[in-house]
């Protein structure tokens, strides 16, 4: 059934592929959307999704589905190219806080991997740490013993590097929400409310990441600098 | 005849064209009641009859007394006669003095009533003839406002007028105190060439020149005041003496003249509507935001103009920021007006232009941007919105390799280089998953997995220990190991038992079998004696010996006897222990 469900999508795909090919990119749009609305997705479905809004010069939608392709490939090279060009009509520039060395390795390291893709290669350590050990526990000759165990207890070491990136990467994952602004214009304000003060004007297609929430209608979010403030919710879409 | 006709129509035409007026003039068509009042009836035809009005509600003091004027100026005849009355009124109000009428060749004419007011008695000066007096009655400065109740930052204007008296003149002016238009911004426009025109003062003829005119826009709301203009003007005023011609020696004096001081109110823009972005732009106008290139190259230049342009507060605005892409590199705009002000306002247009380089291919939505202002025609907020521009930069230079890199001489051509940063395509296949997939860390196989293979390590030593333990422990070991070997080689035995032949050949295989691979003989050297000769050989104990051929012995006897199933028992079992016992002694 789910096999008929994702050839009946793969055909459906390539149709919406030929209009884009074609320049119709709005019937495209309809047909990835369509796909989309049938609870299945990938990270190519996005990516075209976000061309096409590219195309249509629509900057939000066009780096939302970008960073959704990127949330299912995190490393695609395709999807970093064509994001930095949707970046490009973006008009707020967000200077990253400068890291230092050692956390912009980590962070590096943290996000090469998505949760799931972490705790899979756990589980991969964790087997190959139990073969190894068996290894050396069971080989009889000095030389082999040395081997199994030197590689096992480096095994181990990393297997528990990993369990922390894992830990870590899912508690950041959940306490930030990124977020894209589809407003043209946004005010971000000193407090959830109308009366506030504005402390600075966003406008679309800037990332954020919501920190928390007000009544529903207030976001907390920080930017990329690490300026915080709050913002009417209907202005902007969690990936 | 015909002459004479002609000659006759000439005067007649003559006298015709000589058109006859009658006209009554008044020194001062309002007076208080202390004042007198001067009338003059003039014609310019000599008449007979002349009737004056009956002057009720005034007392002829003076006259009448008669004036001819005659002369000839470059051929043509000018007359003009005049009686004159001078009349004190009785009481105060409104009075009308009548007709007067004349005969004037055979025709009556009469002048127009005139109306006269009477006021309260005012202060009489010591002495009507003195200059200073005169000056002050004659000389007025005026400031006339085209707007006394304005929008904030309308324009209005600020005419000062300087009249003068039909019979006194003005030599020159000064300007001593200029007005400090405060809450106001405002431009003098220059005034050319000073133009006598004629005009009215308060009902009474006057000549008139316009000093100066003044552009105001009100920067602030309520009320506001124009401060007075102030001249020290040269005057010269008829005075007593008369010369010969009976003309009025002019006599000189200095002032000082002051328009009023005015006071305007100014109306706040209407909040009802107001427009977010509005800057405080009053007028009609046209708002656009055009650009010199739609598509270029990376690294060059493009320009866009935002431009207002129409009538209104133009120097008193901002215009409406560009935003722009932040990929794009912007300078600071250039700002440019080009307005004249004229005496209704300011008109013409003001821009701004950016100079943007973009440093990297792609396509840039250029931002709408909106510019409101106050329409005064409908009182009413408008907003203009700019069309939406998209700028393409076709090549970037990050896409083709730099020509310096080319070896020397050759001209690249169409380099295509392998790390192209081109816009990436649509991805053509794609393998689709489940969007709520529940998440894989955290779930119950997650920790199953994770776990699981820890548990699997002691059990692995468990396994290893028992099978060291049994190591360790050696008869049993031995035990086990030659029962295992008898398992092994009378096994077939032990599945015929009971059928006798086929038990004692299996039993009697088994038995060479078991000596061939523990000491290594070929079948055809078989038999009892070498088999003896070899186990003594290996120092084989003689029971063993004995038991091992006595086996031997009884798989021969057996295909010849009858054998219960009882021996056939007790013979496999004998093969068991003598194939043990062998064993030890062989190794």
């Amino acid at each position: 059934m789910s096999l008929l469900g994702f050839s009946q999508t793969t055909v459906s795909f390539k149709q919406a592929n030929a209009l884009y090919n074609s320049g119709n990119y709005k019937e495209a749009i309809g047909q990835y959307d369509a796909i989309l609305a049938s609870n299945q997705h990938s990270a190519e479905l996005y990516f075209n999704l976000a061309n096409c809004y590219y195309k249509l010069n629509e900057i939000g939608p066009s780096i939302f589905y970008y960073e959704k392709a990127l949330l299912l490939a995190p490393n695609d090279p395709d999807v970093l190219n064509n994001l930095s060009y949707a970046q490009k009509m973006t008009i707020d520039s967000i200077q990253e806080v400068p890291e230092s060395g050692v956390s912009k390795l980590l962070n590096k390291t943290l996000n090469s991997l998505s949760v799931d893709g972490w705790a899979v290669r756990c589980i991969g350590l964790v087997f190959l740490f139990v073969a190894l050990f068996l290894g050396y526990y069971l080989s009889h000759s000095e030389a082999k013993k040395r081997l199994f165990f030197i590689s096992s207890s480096m095994v181990l070491v990393v297997l528990f590097t990993s369990l922390g990136l894992l830990f870590r990467k899912d508690r950041i994952d959940k306490s930030t929400n990124p977020a894209i602004i589809f407003a043209k214009e946004t005010e971000v304000k000193t407090e959830p409310n109308l009366r506030a003060e504005t402390s600075f004007t966003l406008h679309e297609g800037t990332k954020v990441l919501v920190i928390e929430d007000y009544n529903q209608d207030w976001l907390k979010i920080k930017l990329l600098n690490g300026e915080t403030g709050w913002m009417a919710s209907a202005d902007l879409k969690t990936l | 005849m015909k002459k004479k006709i002609l000659l006759l129509t000439f005067i007649l035409s003559g006298f015709l064209s000589a058109q006859v007026s009658f006209d009554a003039k008044v020194s001062k068509k309002q007076l208080g009641i202390n004042e007198r009042l001067r009338v003059d009836f003039t014609m310019n035809t000599d008449g007979d009859n002349f009737e004056p009005p009956s002057f009720e509600n005034f007392t002829v003091v003076g006259g009448p007394s008669q004036s001819i004027n005659n002369s000839w100026i470059n051929g043509t005849r000018s007359f003009s006669k005049s009686y004159s009355y001078f009349l004190a009124p009785k009481k105060r109000g409104g009075f009308t003095i009548g007709q007067a009428s004349i005969e004037i060749e055979g025709e009556t004419y009469k002048t127009l009533p005139i109306k006269i007011t009477v006021t309260a008695a005012i202060d009489k000066p010591k002495d009507p003839n003195d200059p200073d007096y005169i000056a002050s009655e004659k000389i007025h400065l005026v400031a006339e406002i085209s707007n006394t109740n304005p929008f904030l930052n309308e324009a209005i204007t600020v005419v000062y007028k300087l009249y003068v008296a039909q019979n006194t003149g003005v030599r020159n002016w000064r300007e001593i105190d200029n007005p400090r238009y405060s809450d106001f911004w405002s431009q003098n426009i220059d005034v050319k060439s000073v133009n006598v025109q004629e005009g009215t003062y308060k009902g009474e003829d006057y000549r008139y020149v316009v000093l100066r005119k003044t552009v105001l826009y009100p920067q602030k709301t309520g009320k506001l005041s124009i401060e007075p203009l102030s001249l020290d003007v040269t005057v010269e005023v008829p005075s007593q003496r008369r010369d010969v011609f009976g003309r009025s020696f002019m006599s000189t004096v200095n002032r000082t003249v002051s328009s009023r001081n005015r006071t305007i109110i100014v109306k706040p823009l209407p909040e009802n509507g107001k427009p977010e972005d509005f800057s405080g732009a009053v007028g009609s106008f046209d708002f656009e935001v055009t650009t010199n290139k739609q598509s270029l190259k990376a690294t060059e230049a493009l320009e866009f103009k935002v431009s207002v342009s129409g009538k209104g507060n133009l120097k008193l605005f901002r215009l409406p920021r560009l935003v722009l892409p932040s990929a794009l590199e912007v300078y600071e705009p250039k700002h440019s007006e080009k307005v004249n002000t004229k005496a209704t306002g300011m008109q013409g247009s003001i821009n701004d232009t950016y100079t943007v380089v973009p440093n990297y291919q792609g396509s840039y939505p250029i931002p709408v941007v909106s510019f409101s202002y106050f329409d005064l025609k409908t009182k009413q907020y408008k907003t203009i919105n700019s069309e939406r521009l998209i700028i393409e930069v076709d090549e970037g230079p990050k896409n083709t390799v730099s020509p310096n890199s080319t070896p020397s001489g050759l001209v690249a051509e169409n380099v295509i280089s392998p790390n192209s940063n081109q816009f990436s395509s649509f991805k053509t296949t794609t393998d689709f998953q489940l969007i709520t997939t529940e998440p894989f860390f955290n779930s119950n196989l997650f920790w199953i997995l994770l776990l699981a293979p820890f548990l699997f390590i002691p059990f692995i030593m468990l396994l290893v220990k028992r099978r060291m333990i049994r190591a360790l422990d050696v008869t049993g070991n031995k035990i086990r190991k030659t029962n295992r070997l008898a398992r092994k080689y009378l096994s077939e035995a032990r599945k015929s038992l009971g059928k006798k032949e086929q038990f004692y050949n299996a039993l009697e295989r088994a038995l060479h079998n078991y000596l061939k691979s523990k000491l290594h003989l070929e079948t055809s050297e078989f038999n009892k004696d070498k088999i003896e000769e070899l186990l003594l050989g290996k120092n084989v104990g003689s029971d063993t010996l004995i038991g091992f051929i006595s086996l031997l012995t009884a798989c021969e006897l057996a295909r010849y006897t009858p054998l219960s199933t009882v021996d056939m028992q007790n013979d496999y079992k004998k093969a068991g222990r003598v194939i043990n016992a062998l064993d030890k002694q062989l190794n």
